[in-house]
């Protein structure tokens, strides 16, 4: 008999049973087990035990009577089926994507072959074909970590590089995980500073260690409002008027803006940090040059003489 | 140690894998009755003979004492199956810890790429996981990850999409920041990924008949050729964004900590630190982006090597710096 028919049966059986079912029984019901001797078959039901609990099946030893006398196992059927979740083919179609980007099959392949039993699966083999891959995997290893200490509540150790290229060794009660454009960030309590902090997990360097019991986040955290776009202020609020080049103005300026004779077009963009704005123009050399207002093109200008001064 | 004979049985891993794989089908197939054994194969990633064989299986398998009334029912006719007396078997398992976590990361993900049409149903399909999974499965993880979608959409991202899924050959119109000059270009593209807040197409660029990345928000206009192509394997997601080639040049930085992101974003080779400076080294084929991005960089870079590089960029801001009527100070 193949392995895994008698695993089809032994779980079939326990699943099933009204009653814990001992060993003996099982032996006695399930024709795999009767061959050979007792501790043989001993032996392949502890395995298959195992194996079934590898793969997430919940077998329980429970007493057979209120005597506690004798022991047998039961799946109890609450902790084996999963939950009706009404999802629409859309949710189905959009986690399929997600689970199945290139890389290796993994656990979210497994996972969301769950989770599709009641919805109409016709059109989500075509699906399969639409890849798209989610970003470098870097850190896949250190989320998963996080994100289990944040499951235990648990709290981590790891050496970060900061922005400015200094490295420490850091050591956080972490709350929360956050997905920005293609980056993971954790926001905890760093207990060293003694103050909430957002760390880049691609700056994490090494191992994520775990360091002992954590704490719950404080109520209605959330971690985005811990982690802020950028290194700058809000200093300006300014619309400025910028000349762009046929080459950058449709993406530099997606709204577009009044084209002109010469081709060029004249875009209102708008400005909450002067620095930034000068970083971006700057960045678009010769594509660009800012008409408005006085104080940003002065802006600009002193950023170039400042350049040529340094040369 | 388990016995010699227990050892020669083909048993675990693989009984369980796929014990685990029939677990999901049979509740769907008991769900949709006549299901297609090729669609059941796509959609589980099983060929259809190794589902053919675990269906075999299933067949003899059952309730004790095993006779005609006990054993499930299984049909397999015309490319499609029925499957009866298995109503245990009608609701999938639950998922493990290992892969609820690992289905939330990769969705949550997704919802924070921008540009995608899914990442709508994803968040719904999301709230949903966490309500309905319990705490064995999510735990206090529930609601502690967010995503935060930032970032343009890139218009010609479908396009893209279905033209690599189909194997099709497209015309696009690009700019490239790395010349900064748009082109006209056939592309046959592989790969679509996300990295850094963009989508990147890895593709065979017929014009300098070579692998290139190109980045889709770049690509102004695309336009499928109806030509199909046969991939070549070319590397995708995880790559380095720059891919390195023989006419590089080696272009050397001293960047003050305001300027340190370069280092990392263009993933530079770190040599040293020197008076609060981080020496970094990159490759490069053009150097017209490297101009570009030590203008914008002002006093925060200093260019070590090449000198011509040092020469544009003085000679740009110089040019540059006369059309906001300026002129350079005098050279000291």
């Amino acid at each position: 008999m193949q392995a895994l028919e008698r695993l089809v049966n032994l779980v079939a059986l326990l699943l099933n049973a009204s009653t814990p079912v001992s060993f003996e029984q099982i032996r006695e019901a399930l024709p795999a087990y009767e061959q050979g001797d007792l501790t043989t078959a001993k032996r392949m039901f502890e395995r298959d035990k195992d194996a079934l609990r590898d793969i997430g099946i919940p077998i329980e030893l429970q007493a057979t009577d209120v005597w506690e006398v004798e022991e047998g196992y039961v799946i109890p059927k609450d902790r084996y089926y999963l939950p009706e979740i009404d999802f629409t083919p859309e949710e189905v179609s959009a986690l399929f994507v997600a689970a199945l980007a290139p890389g290796e099959e993994d656990a979210a392949g497994t996972a969301v072959r769950k989770l599709i039993a009641g919805v109409d699966a016709s059109a989500l083999g075509a699906l399969s074909a639409r890849p798209v891959a989610l970003g470098p995997d870097r850190g896949g290893e250190r989320i998963g970590a996080i994100a289990r200490a944040i499951q235990d509540e648990r709290a981590v150790e790891f050496r970060y590089r900061d922005a400015a290229g200094g490295v420490s060794d850091r050591e956080i009660e972490p709350f929360g995980l956050l997905a920005r454009s293609g980056q993971w960030y954790v926001v905890g309590n760093d207990r060293g500073r003694g103050d909430m902090r957002a760390f880049r997990i691609s700056r994490v360097e090494g191992d994520v260690a775990d360091a002992g019991e954590g704490a719950a986040p404080p109520e209605g955290f959330s971690a985005a409002e811990h982690v802020t776009a950028g290194p700058w202020q809000e200093d300006e609020d300014a619309t400025a008027v910028v000349a762009l080049s046929p080459d950058v103005a449709w993406w530099a300026s997606p709204s577009g803006g009044a084209v002109r004779a010469d081709g060029w077009t004249e875009a209102g963009i708008e400005v909450r940090n002067r620095d930034t704005f000068v970083d971006w123009v700057l960045s678009l050399g010769p594509d660009a040059e800012v008409l408005a207002p006085a104080a940003l093109r002065e802006a600009v200008a002193e950023r170039l003489r400042s350049v040529l001064a340094a040369r | 140690m388990p016995p010699a004979d227990a050892r020669r049985e083909t048993r675990p891993p693989r009984a369980s894998e796929r014990l685990r794989r029939l677990l999901s089908v049979v509740p769907y197939v008991i769900q949709h009755q006549g299901a297609e054994l090729s669609e059941l194969s796509s959609v589980f990633g099983v060929s259809e003979s190794d589902l053919a064989q675990d269906l075999d299986l299933l067949f003899v398998s059952g309730l004790p004492p095993y006779g005609p009334g006990d054993l499930i029912e299984v049909r397999v006719e015309d490319g499609r199956v029925w499957i009866d007396m298995a109503d245990y078997f009608d609701r999938p398992l639950r998922l493990t810890r290992n892969e609820a976590l690992a289905l939330y990361l990769r969705a949550t993900e997704l919802a924070a790429t921008p540009g995608l049409p899914e990442a709508d149903s994803v968040r719904s399909a999301l709230g949903k996981l966490e309500r309905a999974l319990g705490p064995g499965e999510l735990g206090a993880l529930s609601g502690h990850v967010e995503a935060s979608e930032e970032g343009e959409a890139a218009g010609a991202l479908e396009t893209l999409r279905d033209a690599v899924a189909r194997r099709e050959r497209v015309e696009i119109e690009y700019y490239a920041a790395s010349s900064t000059e748009t082109s006209v270009r056939t592309i046959d593209p592989e790969e679509l990924f996300s990295a850094l807040g963009h989508w990147y197409v890895v593709a065979w660029d017929d014009r300098s008949d070579s692998e290139r990345m190109f980045r889709v928000d770049r690509v102004r206009r695309a336009k499928a050729t109806g030509e199909r192509f046969e991939p070549r394997g070319l590397l995708g997601a995880g790559r380095p964004l720059y891919s390195a080639s023989e006419e590089d040049r080696t272009v050397r930085l001293a960047l003050r900590p305001a300027a340190r992101w370069v280092a990392e974003y263009y993933r530079a080779d770190v040599e040293g630190e020197r008076d609060g400076e981080v020496i970094v080294s990159l490759p490069a084929r053009r150097l017209e982006w490297l101009v570009r991005l030590v203008l914008r960089l002002g006093s925060d870079a200093r260019v070590l090597e090449p000198p011509e590089l040092d020469e544009a960029v003085r000679s740009l801001a110089g040019k540059l710096l006369e059309r906001y009527g300026g002129s350079a100070p005098n050279a000291s």
